[in-house]
Parts: C-alpha cells; sequence; structure tokens
C-alpha cells in the first residue's frame, strides 16, 4: 500500500514541474513578441526625433532630407503647433482634413493622453512648438488612464510573493484533494490485491472509475478459494483414508501380536517354534510403528496435526525418550550415553512435547533399528548462539557418502509429486524432518564421530 | 514384589470384536486372573456391570451400540473401579479425551500381551494396595504406612517430600525414573528447576536408606538422567 501514494506523489510532482516550465516558457514567449512588437521604435521615441529634426526659420518650420524621408516612408502624419498662437505652423501633407488647425490646451491635453478624433497621437518637442504624430485609427490603442496608486506599486514585490503564495497553496490543495480522492479509489483496489496470496476472501465494492478492475479481483478470489478448497478436500480425504485404513489395520494385527506373543512365551512348544511366534511377534511390532508412522506423517504432512505450543525444556523431554528406551533395554544390546554437560540443566523451547518426544525417539529406535548386532547410541544437548541442539548418534553399520547424498536429495513417497524419480522409503527420519520444520526447526545428518550415523536436530531456543 | 492378591479381581472387558475379547481373555487367563466377564456391546456391559460387580474395566471406544466414552461415564455412576481404555484409535485427541473422562490407562492396539499385562497390574496395584507394603531394601526397610524408614532396628520418619519421592521410585522401581519425573513428583509440573533442590533430598533420602550415602546400593544415580531405586524382592 506504501508504494500507491509514492506513486501518486510522482504524478503530482511532474505535474507540478511541468506547470512551472509551462509558465517559464510562456513568459519567455511573451518577452520575445514584445521585443518584436517594440523593433519598430515606439511612437513617443519617434514624435521627439521629429521634434529635435525640425528646424525653425523666421515663422516657419523646415525639415531636413533625412526627415522628409523619413516622413514620406512613415505612415503617420505629423504637425506643429505653436507655444504662443496654439496654431499649427507646420503639417505633412497627408494630414487628414478633419483634424483642426487651431488646438486649445484642453486639446492639447486630450491628443497627449490619447486621440485627435479617433487617431492615436503622441506629441513630442519642437523648437518653440509640439509636434503631434497621428497614426492611422487602427494602428495603436492607447490606455488613457495610465495612473496607479503608489502604495500598490510600493507594494508590487509584496503582492507578487502573496499571488505565488495563494497560488502555491491552491495547487496543493488541488494535489491534496485529488490524492484523496484517487487514493480512497485506489486503496481497497490495493488491499484487495494484497489479501489475495493470504488466502483471504476478497470482496470489493464493484462502483466507481475502478469498478472493472475490482471485478476482476473478486473473481480471482472466488476461483482461489474455490481452488483452494478443492486441495484441501482431496487432502483431507487423502488423510482420512490413511487414518482410516490405520485404524482398521489395528484390530487384525493385535490379535496376530497377541496370539503370536503368547505362543512365542508357551513352554509347551519347541525352541523352533517358539523362535518362528518371536519373528511373527516382531514383524507385527515393525507393522504397528509403521502404521503409527504413516498416521502421523499423513497428518503432518497435510498440516492436520494440531501443535500443542507450551514452553518446555528439551532437556527433560530428552532425558524421558532416552530412559524410557534405556528402562526397555533389558538386554543392554544398545546402552545409551548421555554426553551432556552436566552444567547445562535448562534448554527452554517453545514446542509441542508429545511431537518433539516422538522425533528424539524416532532418531533413537533408527539406530536400534539399523544394527540389529547391537550399538552404543550417544545422546549429547547443547545450547549456544540462540538455539538448542540435539545429537543422536552411534557407532553402529553408518551409511556410504553415497547414501548419505541419496538421504539428502532424494524425495520421499510422501511427499513426491513426480513418478519418475527414485523414491526414498523408511518413515521415520521424515517424520522427524516435519516435526522439526513444523517447530522452525533444522535437521542435520552425516557420519557420526563415534564411526556410525548420525542425526543433529536443531530447534530456535525460546525466552528465558 | 507380590500381585498373587490382585489375580483374584473381578475384569470385565468390553469390546465388538468377539476374537479379540477371547484372546484378551486367554492372556489374562495365562497370567492367573480367574475372574473375567466380557461383553460385545454397551447394553451387554451395563448388564453385566450390574450383575458382576467389576473391579476393573477394558473398555474399547468404538462400539455397535454407543462408545466406550459415554460407557465409562455410565459405569462410574455405579461404582469407582479403574477403567483402561484398549482401542484402535490412537489419536492425541482421543487419549486427552479419555484420561480427561479419568480413565486409569490408554492403550492403543495392537499391542503384546506383557504389555496389557503389565498394565493391568499396575492399575491394580495402584487401586488395590496391599495390606502393609513393606519394602526391603539391601540395608534398610521403608514403611510407607507409617512413612518411615527402618534401619538396623531403628525407626527414621521420611518428611512428605522424601515419601513423594521414594513412593515414585518405589512404583518404578529398578527402573530410572528421570529428575523431570522426580521433580514434578515432588513439587508439579514445572519443566523448569527444582534440580538442586532435588539433590539435597536424595543426598537425606541415602543418610536414612544407605549404609554409607556416599557408596550408594539401593538408590543409584543415572548420570545426566536420573535414579534407580533397586528393591530387595525383586520385581
Amino acid at each position: 500500500m506504501k508504494s500507491v501514494p509514492k506513486l501518486i506523489r510522482r504524478f503530482v510532482g511532474i505535474l507540478m514541474i511541468s506547470s512551472v516550465l509551462i509558465l517559464i516558457l510562456n513568459l519567455v514567449l511573451l518577452f520575445v513578441v514584445g521585443m518584436s512588437q517594440t523593433a519598430s521604435g515606439s511612437p513617443y521615441t519617434t514624435a521627439n526625433e521629429i521634434g529635435a529634426a525640425l528646424q525653425r526659420t523666421g515663422d516657419g518650420y523646415v525639415c531636413d532630407a533625412a526627415l522628409s524621408e523619413r516622413l514620406e516612408q512613415g505612415e503617420f502624419w505629423a504637425l506643429c503647433i505653436d507655444d504662443t498662437t496654439h496654431q499649427v505652423v507646420w503639417s505633412t501633407e497627408n494630414l487628414p482634413d478633419e483634424i483642426p488647425r487651431q488646438f486649445s490646451l484642453a486639446d492639447v491635453s486630450k491628443l497627449t493622453l490619447g486621440y485627435v478624433k479617433d487617431y492615436p497621437t503622441y506629441a513630442g518637442e519642437a523648437e518653440g512648438g509640439l509636434v503631434v504624430l497621428g497614426y492611422p485609427k487602427d494602428r495603436y490603442w492607447k490606455s488613457m488612464w495610465p495612473t496607479w496608486d503608489y502604495y500598490f506599486i510600493a507594494n508590487l514585490p509584496k503582492t507578487v510573493l502573496c499571488v505565488l503564495a495563494v497560488n502555491i497553496l491552491f495547487i496543493f490543495l488541488i494535489y491534496v484533494i485529488a490524492n484523496a480522492g484517487l487514493l480512497r479509489s485506489v486503496r481497497p483496489i490495493v488491499e484487495g490485491i494484497q489479501a489475495l496470496p493470504a488466502g483471504e476472501a476478497v470482496c470489493l465494492r464493484e462502483k466507481g472509475l475502478l469498478s472493472e478492475l475490482a471485478a476482476s479481483i473478486n473473481r480471482t478470489s472466488e476461483i482461489l478459494r474455490s481452488q483452494r478448497l478443492q486441495l484441501r478436500k482431496k487432502e483431507t480425504a487423502r488423510a482420512n483414508w490413511i487414518a482410516g485404513v490405520s485404524h482398521d489395520i489395528r484390530t487384525p494385527l493385535s490379535m496376530v501380536m497377541g496370539y503370536a506373543g503368547q505362543l512365542k512365551e508357551d513352554p509347551e512348544l519347541t525352541e523352533e517354534q517358539r523362535r518362528r511366534a518371536a519373528v511373527i511377534v516382531r514383524q507385527s511390532r515393525r507393522m504397528k510403528n509403521l502404521i503409527d508412522d504413516l498416521n502421523l506423517a499423513s497428518r503432518l504432512e497435510y498440516n492436520m496435526q494440531p501443535n500443542h505450543l507450551a514452553r518446555e525444556n528439551l532437556i527433560s523431554i530428552v532425558r524421558q525418550v532416552v530412559v524410557d528406551f534405556m528402562n526397555l533395554d533389558i538386554d543392554g544390546r544398545y546402552p545409551i550415553h548421555w554426553e551432556t554437560d552436566e552444567s547445562l540443566t535448562v534448554c527452554p523451547v517453545n514446542a509441542d512435547k508429545a511431537l518433539l518426544q516422538r522425533a528424539v525417539s524416532n532418531l533413537i529406535q533408527n539406530c536400534i533399528n539399523h544394527n540389529e548386532q547391537g550399538c552404543n547410541i550417544y545422546v549429547r544437548l547443547t545450547a549456544e548462539d540462540g538455539k538448542c541442539c540435539v545429537a543422536v548418534a552411534d557407532d553402529g553399520a553408518g551409511v556410504t557418502d553415497e547414501q548419505l547424498d541419496k538421504l539428502k536429495s532424494a524425495p520421499h513417497y510422501m511427499v513426491c509429486d513426480s513418478d519418475n524419480v527414485e523414491q526414498r522409503h523408511g518413515l521415520g527420519l521424515l517424520i522427524v524432518k516435519q516435526i522439526m520444520d513444523s517447530h522452525g526447526g533444522e535437521t542435520t545428518v552425516g557420519h557420526s564421530e563415534h564411526g556410525g550415523f548420525s542425526v543433529e536436530l536443531s530447534l530456535p531456543s525460546g525466552s528465558q | 514384589m507380590d500381585c498373587e492378591y490382585l489375580k483374584d479381581k473381578r475384569i470385565l472387558l468390553v469390546d465388538d470384536e468377539r476374537e479379540l475379547l477371547a484372546m484378551v481373555e486367554s492372556i489374562l487367563r495365562a497370567e492367573g486372573f480367574g475372574n473375567i466377564a466380557a461383553a460385545s456391546n454397551v447394553r451387554e456391559a451395563l448388564e453385566l456391570a450390574e450383575r458382576f460387580c467389576p473391579e476393573l474395566a477394558i473398555l474399547d471406544v468404538m462400539l455397535p451400540d454407543g462408545d466406550g466414552f459415554a460407557l465409562l461415564e455410565r459405569l462410574r455412576q455405579r461404582g469407582g473401579y479403574p477403567v483402561l481404555f484398549l482401542t484402535a484409535r490412537g489419536e492425541d485427541e482421543d487419549k486427552f479425551r479419555g484420561f480427561g473422562l479419568g480413565a486409569d490407562d490408554y492403550m492403543v492396539k495392537p499391542f503384546l500381551p506383557k504389555e496389557l499385562i503389565f498394565r493391568v497390574l499396575a492399575i491394580l496395584r495402584r487401586s488395590y494396595k496391599e495390606e502393609n507394603p513393606l519394602v526391603k531394601l539391601r540395608h534398610s526397610e521403608i514403611d510407607f504406612a507409617r512413612a518411615e524408614v527402618v534401619k538396623d532396628g531403628e525407626h527414621i520418619p521420611l518428611t512428605a517430600k522424601e515419601y513423594d519421592l521414594l513412593s515414585a521410585l518405589y512404583r518404578n522401581a529398578g527402573r530410572i525414573v528421570t529428575i523431570d519425573a522426580l521433580c514434578e513428583a515432588a513439587w508439579g509440573d514445572n519443566p523448569f528447576g527444582y534440580e538442586n533442590s532435588l539433590m539435597a533430598h536424595i543426598r537425606r533420602i541415602r543418610e536414612k536408606i544407605e549404609q554409607s550415602p556416599s557408596q550408594p546400593v539401593s538408590l543409584v544415580t543415572v548420570k545426566g538422567l536420573g535414579y534407580k531405586l533397586i528393591v530387595e524382592s525383586g520385581r
């Protein structure tokens, strides 16, 4: 939304700069035209020049050759009024008949200011008289009363500044009003567009200048929502399907596991028969784990597992899982070594306790599953740089570099969207990764310093 | 520890799968439980409960004429005996609901016979305590009824916290109990702290139960993780 006022400001800025430029251009043009207008010389100057050029001879006047030539070429007529008699004592030949040959002082005053018989006239001083030039009636327009208030002239700079200020204020007002109006109509559109990626329902009023745009946004929102709903429906259906199948398989598997468990302990059976029962028990246990994992993985994948986040002590969580495994490991084939610094007693994290327990438990179970001959398991917790880390490692078979690369890059079948690439199986690590992702944490797999496989989980530390 | 006195408790089984009922019954009978009644729906279960007066009920959640949660509530109106859910519904919400209604344990199918027996015995032991539980240790005995330790003929009383800690350790005798679980037993649920206090209490308990507290043989430390109580009669 911030970009819209910026855009409008830029537009208005361009508008204002162009108006100023146009103003300057106009002034320049006016100046040039005015200059060309006065290029032929002002009539006042001409009158004075002619007055000076006239020479008095006894009771008349004569003009020199240059002046005569000028008078012949000029479009005006001229006469000279005597100072004392107020009579015309000299005139050009083209003097119209209607012009009087005698002038009163009032007439002189009038002709100085304005016209004689509608001819614009200009007076100039001559020796012992007054030279008057008369131009054709449509040649000049004269302002007859060019009188200005002294106060007005004195305050002219101030007045000009005031007018300029008023102009600027006016332009600014126009800017604000136009801006506000524009923003009002653009804002809902922009907000609508911004709401689209967030997945909110957008319903804009389809009225006004931008109604077409609003209608398109509304339609886009509808399409997006229905698509999202369809996708969600499909995901829910898939997750429900997995949940349903895993539920329905539990009861029959109970019977397999239950009877096999009884047979395994039955003293009346032979050693071989009991061994076979033990295999059935072990395999049904694998199936049980698989069902649990499949269900949780699908719920995590489709974001259907609610995260009950709370402030937890990561050390307590991991300690409980480790102790549960130690209590179960009766024959001591999988000793767990607690390598956490004893001074570290609290690692606060914001987490879903049950899910984190599951993640750590999957890691330890992984060590056990992949090392049937038994192995040492090392669990270490560290806290540094605002992170809490759990590392689970073993000294068992481990993985080759090639397998490690595959583990890091090959997509899991739960999340793979194409069928022509090699997919990864086994849900244990996938669930760990999903759980860490949902907590904003990271999962790093690698070789253990003890020679086997190692996984490190790192979680952002919760504030103390 | 002797569990024989628990084997004649009356157990009510409710599940809509007749074959599963038969299997659970055979598992329990093989372990020595003799008083077992089975029902395959809510109606039958309520009738049986009336006549049979069970001392433990093992219920499925999904039944043809109702659900186990509702059944638990109706059974509880008639008697205060413990209830164990044994169901195919493994979601956390179902477990929380079961425990919220006051179930004593919640098991998700499939299960191993040993696990079922272990849990049934644990519930029964909690609910029906032996008359005089005297716990034998290497160098002393704990008398929970009197809250005291008997060492070399001397009776040493236990404080409330020491009693809580020893009970939690005894319930899991032979198994490691985490530092956190012990703190919770003594001070309630708080994921942070009390570790130092716990160490002080453990030291005092050792002074009471061990011959040589610096070299404990009954209450042993599992470094960084927790403690283990070793009971002489085995468990």
